[in-house]
């Protein structure tokens, strides 16, 4: 379920994460092996759109080849790391390309190869600010922390804030 | 840990001070810095010196050297954002509140070192300013609130000396302030926070990118060395590398045994 819950959120923004796969036939058996120990329907079909609206310069097809292999092949080992590489595809945010590693069914990271901003120039990638996962971000919710930080709070919604049970707290 | 709280330019500031409270005088002193900029800029004061400005009776030429210091401030940051920050208001009114309030947090920042506190946590309505540790050796680990729910962290981060600012605007929030320069709405962000080297720019450039949208997003990661965290409408978290590494010493810091306070 959790595992569901997180290729959920990868693929849900698909116009940014989507793994555009080179013909319809591989794309659809590189989402199963993807998906494998937590498919839906609508997973699929995210991935599926995504597939459908990339637009897939052939020079990108040699970094294909190996991993849609590698995925047929190890979709179900439990202890190893996959890498598996996205096509270029366009998207409204400009041009993205990206690899993802899987271990055990579940996605450990999202790398972004090769960007291009929506005005044409290529993005650092050591600075670009590229989606996280949902469950690095609960990770860090339970921290203990001194302060929160937030869009400025008035007098009066400093009452509800999260902030004021920490000042009560230090008090 | 001694936490001072009060009321300041319509919202609320909170100061956590490690090793031992701020002394009275000290507070009052802190107080009175941040009434001084208020009386001074806010536009909800009809006798403030800006919206006598607003108001057209007092002209700018004949504005306060700091006052004038401060629109210099902010235009200057409004060519080096390419207009996405901007302090004109649509109506053309003169609105310093995007700079005032990290240029307020700075002056409070330098009154708290030279009155020998070194170790504290300033926020002031939801924009963070730290220096040195939370415990010794310990740096200071601050949230981010979530947009979809005021009362919920979305996530925690790590300040440390390179990075002791941290600012977070919305699209949403009270605050006019961010007056969109562009159309950006459907691509926008809903919140935004920028983690730098000092308030002003963090400040500054989280308004940049809620205004200008992912394009903005671009240039500002590209320009200055700083990291970004971003909300989506639809609720994507995006960071860049600095900010995700940030986040998960938070998480390494916080699941060690809590230091006596």
């Amino acid at each position: 379920m959790k595992t569901r819950a997180v290729l959920g959120s990868i693929f849900a923004s698909a116009s940014v994460l989507v793994i555009g796969w080179q013909a319809g036939a591989s794309a659809a058996h590189s989402a199963e092996a993807l998906t494998s120990t937590g498919s839906t329907g609508s997973t699929t079909a995210s991935t599926a759109t995504g597939s459908g609206t990339a637009s897939t310069p052939s020079s990108t097809t040699s970094s294909s080849p190996s991993s849609t292999g590698s995925a047929s092949t190890g979709g179900s080992t439990a202890s190893t790391t996959k890498t598996y590489t996205g096509n270029v595809i366009d998207t409204q945010w400009g041009t993205v390309q990206v690899e993802i590693k899987v271990k055990a069914g579940k996605i450990t990271d999202v790398v972004a190869l090769k960007l291009t901003d929506v005005g044409g120039r290529s993005v650092e990638i050591s600075n670009y600010a590229a989606p996280i996962l949902r469950q690095e971000v609960l990770a860090a919710q339970s921290a203990n922390v001194a302060a929160v930080g937030g869009a400025t709070y008035t007098t009066d919604g400093y009452l509800q804030s999260v902030q004021s049970a920490i000042d009560k707290a230090g008090l | 840990m001694p936490t001072h709280v009060f009321p300041t330019m319509g919202t609320m500031v909170s100061l956590a001070v490690a090793g031992g409270p701020v002394p009275g005088a000290g507070l009052a002193r802190l107080t009175a810095l941040f009434t001084a900029w208020d009386d001074r800029y806010s536009l909800y004061r009809p006798a403030s010196e800006l919206s006598r400005i607003a108001s057209g009776e007092l002209s700018l030429l004949d504005a306060s050297d700091h006052l004038r210091d401060s629109y210099r401030i902010a235009l200057d940051w409004r060519d080096r954002t390419d207009g996405d920050f901007s302090p004109h208001r649509p109506d053309g009114v003169l609105d310093l509140s995007g700079v005032v309030k990290a240029l307020a947090m700075a002056e409070a920042a330098a009154a708290l070192l030279a009155d020998g506190f070194t170790d504290w946590s300033l926020d002031v309505g939801g924009d963070i300013l730290v220096h040195g540790d939370a415990t010794p050796g310990q740096p200071w680990v601050v949230g981010i609130v979530d947009p979809d729910d005021r009362s919920a962290l979305l996530t925690a981060i790590e300040l440390d000396a390179a990075r002791p600012a941290l600012a977070t605007s919305g699209s949403a929030e009270r605050g006019d302030h961010i007056w969109r320069a562009r159309r950006a709405a459907d691509e926008g962000f809903r919140q935004v926070s920028v983690r730098a080297a000092d308030i002003v720019t963090a400040d500054v450039l989280a308004t940049t990118i809620v205004a200008g949208g992912p394009a903005a997003l671009d240039r500002v990661t590209e320009r200055w060395p700083v990291d970004v965290a971003t909300v989506s409408p639809s609720g994507e978290i995006r960071m860049t590398p600095g900010m995700r590494a940030a986040m998960e010493r938070a998480a390494t810091t916080s699941s060690q045994p809590p230091a006596a306070r």
